[in-house]
């Protein structure tokens, strides 16, 4: 059997995870608007303890964030199943530049992804927190 | 009861037993859980409880900066997401660490841990 046979469920789960994080920020850092998308009416959304429900509004949130560009870097991202739903929890930390701004700002979120019918993943829950020096 | 009273009280009672009491920790985990510790996966109440027992510290303390928390879905879970910092004993700073809980309700109408990553969160 060769190495790809033998990729397990979780290895299969990690490469999702990965996948979706680095599409997430690609979409953030250069067409925010695109983001809407990626949520459902179900969707909530926790930006720095501000709670949003809905693809509608959390698409408009996003958008109006202070600041025309950012650039997301990416330390960590660690996934893990999330059961009694068959979605897939992914963990990120890493470090925010704005457009601007001397300083990089440091911040950890959290997804829970959830599949859709059409094989791919809408984000059912978010939590955004930047970590303060 | 408020769910945000509710991940905060099991917050505030999991860094407490962590603090503690590490092998008291084990009661909060089942079969099912999982821990991702700085990349280190680990499954199941026993094994978990063995890591975090093990963790190369003998005191600590965790001061907790924010909670958040949201409904995970139908089954009557509940996110949760932590920031803070954690002194080690003999340490002269503070580590700056980020954590999720996936929390479960259980029968007797408390939660267990089900999915837990935690990550330290360097300067």
């Amino acid at each position: 059997m060769d190495k790809e046979e033998k990729m397990g469920v979780e290895d299969q789960l990690e490469m999702v995870a990965k996948a979706f994080v680095n599409h997430y920020y690609h979409l953030f850092d250069t067409n925010r608007a695109a983001l809407a998308p990626l949520y459902h009416h179900t969707s909530m959304l926790s930006f720095e303890g501000q709670k949003i429900q809905g693809a509608e509004e959390i698409g408009q949130k996003l958008a109006q964030l202070p600041f025309e560009h950012c650039r997301h870097f990416i330390s960590t991202i660690d996934s893990q199943p999330s059961p009694f739903g068959g979605g897939i929890l992914v963990f990120v930390s890493g470090n925010l530049q704005l457009q601007g701004e001397e300083h990089q700002l440091k911040f950890s979120q959290m997804f829970q992804l959830i599949p859709t019918q059409h094989g791919s993943f809408f984000v059912q829950n978010d939590m955004f927190r930047l970590n303060y020096g | 009861m408020d769910p945000d009273a509710v991940a905060k009280a099991f917050v505030e009672h999991y860094y407490r037993t962590f603090d503690s009491n590490r092998a008291g920790l084990a009661n909060l985990y089942q079969e099912g859980s999982m821990l991702t510790f700085e990349g280190a996966k680990t499954q199941g109440a026993q094994a978990i409880a063995a890591k975090i027992s093990s963790l190369p510290f003998q005191q600590c303390i965790h001061n907790i900066s924010t909670v958040d928390c949201q409904p995970s879905g139908p089954a009557g879970g509940m996110l949760v997401f932590v920031s803070g910092s954690l002194q080690l004993a003999g340490e002269q700073h503070a580590l700056k660490f980020s954590q999720m809980f996936h929390l479960m309700p259980t029968p007797q109408g408390s939660f267990y841990v089900l999915n837990d990553i935690f990550r330290l969160n360097y300067a």
